[in-house]
């Protein structure tokens, strides 16, 4: 499901158009980015939790120069699914990968 | 992660940014992660402009246990979620380490491989040869000196003359001079061209500099190291060679204990090296075994590891039947300095054999270091991951 596809449904369930739609979402968008970018976790119940984590500075053997590099660390994001969306998609046969 | 927004605090931010009720907020939401599932079910793939891409991954079938039952089981192939943030929220979250970039560090694999290998050689060559003569202390002390640059001049100041201010090193070079003069004479033929090199060398420059006298104090000490290393090589069968070296390495240490002889009543000559019971190992034992029912305490094995390092290659592994030596500990539960500094070496070593061979491990031994010397934490006898040392100084 691409962005559009979502905007349609979502506009279609909330009753708002699709412009106001796409603000909305934008506007979450923007708080949960603005969080995560705090560091702070976010929950949301039945999707699940989005934290950050900084990962550890590494040594990685990169082939091209033959010679180690040293990745500094970094914080990403990270997402782990609520039981039940975990659960209610575990055994889907899906088509699209 | 510390700190988490609960999801009303969510709602609360979402509806002002947005500029609705909260309820319509909420329901939004609801809405939103309803289309989601819905979404993931239907094509397997949801995508969230400017933030992220929901999508399922089919996790094949794979061996596993039942941690309960420690049962080999095979775990069925299922569906995974997994969520791929695009680059805008990628590089807002990885903001404040933004400016970080990897570097090249080291040659070529192969190269630097044997560079390492070469190097430990050498050390353990070192090890052998002092092994020999019984005074593992001042090797690991030569190690340290000969092998960093930079802090030598802290070395010295700290270990052979606390007495003066760091930032008159000339001062304390002198001084520490005459002092070793007294304290023995085999120093002299070292020390007197050392002087002689010095006073010209301040005079070649002109002017005083620090740096300069800070140059002049690690050609000293390199050429005293260097010395002791080759007498001991030269007559190792002479026992008094060990005890003179042992004033030379310390020559301030009586002096700095009057000077705070109210704070440290304890102050016989410093120890430097343990005295040894030889102990045949029996099979089923390991070092932590024998650390526990001869030393009294079972986390004081890297010392049976630093000390029988010629028997010993793979901590993990005890040749059955081997003869170790086994230092004498007096007070297990209370350590004196230079037996908590053992064992902090043994730590070390310890490390260091685990950033080769067990690298995930190795920053615990790092920290094990810190918790018996933070003075070797902060002062390593070699080079550690910046990484290890930072788990190490935090934890």
């Amino acid at each position: 499901m691409n962005y559009k596809q979502l905007i349609d449904k979502l506009s279609e369930q909330t009753g708002n158009t699709k412009t106001r739609t796409k603000e909305i979402l934008g506007d979450a968008v923007t708080v949960l980015t603005e969080q995560l970018s705090d560091g702070k976790g976010v929950s949301i119940p039945d999707l699940g939790t989005f934290s950050t984590k900084v990962t550890e500075q590494k040594k990685v053997y990169n082939p091209h120069y033959d010679a180690y590099m040293m990745v500094p660390p970094k914080r990403v994001v990270e997402f782990s699914p609520a039981a039940g969306l975990k659960e209610e998609v575990k055994f889907l046969d899906s088509g699209d990968e | 992660m510390s700190e988490k927004i609960t999801f009303k605090e969510l709602v609360e931010l979402i509806s002002r940014q947005s500029n609705q009720s909260q309820s319509s907020a909420n329901s939004f939401i609801h809405e939103l992660v309803q289309i989601i599932e819905g979404g993931l079910k239907k094509s397997g793939s949801v995508s969230i402009s400017g933030f992220g891409k929901f999508e399922l991954r089919w996790m094949n079938e794979r061996p596993g246990t039942n941690p309960q039952t420690g049962e080999e089981i095979t775990i069925p192939g299922q569906n995974k979620v997994v969520f791929k943030p695009y680059k805008a929220l990628r590089e807002d979250v990885n903001k404040p380490f933004a400016s970080l970039k990897s570097t090249v560090i080291g040659g070529s694999g192969a190269k630097s491989a044997e560079n390492e290998s070469d190097s430990e050689s050498r050390i353990e060559d070192e090890k052998d040869s002092t092994k020999e003569i019984g005074i593992p202390f001042i090797a690991a002390k030569a190690k340290e000196v000969r092998r960093t640059s930079i802090p030598i001049d802290e070395l010295l100041i700290e270990h052979e003359n606390p007495r003066f201010p760091e930032d008159d090193p000339f001062a304390g070079l002198t001084d520490s001079d005459t002092d070793t003069e007294d304290d023995s004479f085999v120093m002299m033929p070292p020390s007197l061209p050392n002087e002689e090199k010095v006073a010209e060398e301040v005079q070649k420059a002109g002017a005083f500099k620090w740096s300069y006298a800070a140059a002049v104090i690690i050609a000293l000490i390199a050429f005293i190291i260097l010395f002791f290393m080759f007498q001991r090589m030269g007559d190792s069968d002479q026992p008094a060679t060990a005890d003179q070296t042992e004033q030379l390495l310390t020559p301030v240490e009586p002096e700095a204990s009057t000077a705070e002889a109210a704070q440290e009543p304890e102050s016989p000559p410093p120890q430097t090296e343990f005295q040894t019971e030889n102990y045949t190992v029996e099979p089923g034992e390991s070092l932590w075994t024998i650390a526990e029912s001869r030393l009294g305490n079972p986390y004081l094995w890297p010392l049976l590891y630093q000390l029988n390092s010629d028997i010993i290659s793979n901590p993990n592994q005890l040749p059955a039947v081997a003869d170790i030596d086994i230092p004498v500990v007096s007070n297990p539960e209370n350590l004196n300095e230079f037996e908590r500094e053992q064992v902090a070496l043994g730590y070390f070593a310890l490390y260091e054999w685990n950033r080769e061979n067990n690298p995930d491990e190795a920053r615990f031994f790092l920290w094990a270091v810190g918790v018996f010397s933070p003075e070797i934490l902060e002062q390593p006898p070699s080079e550690v991951d910046p990484d290890d040392l930072a788990f190490a100084l935090n934890r």
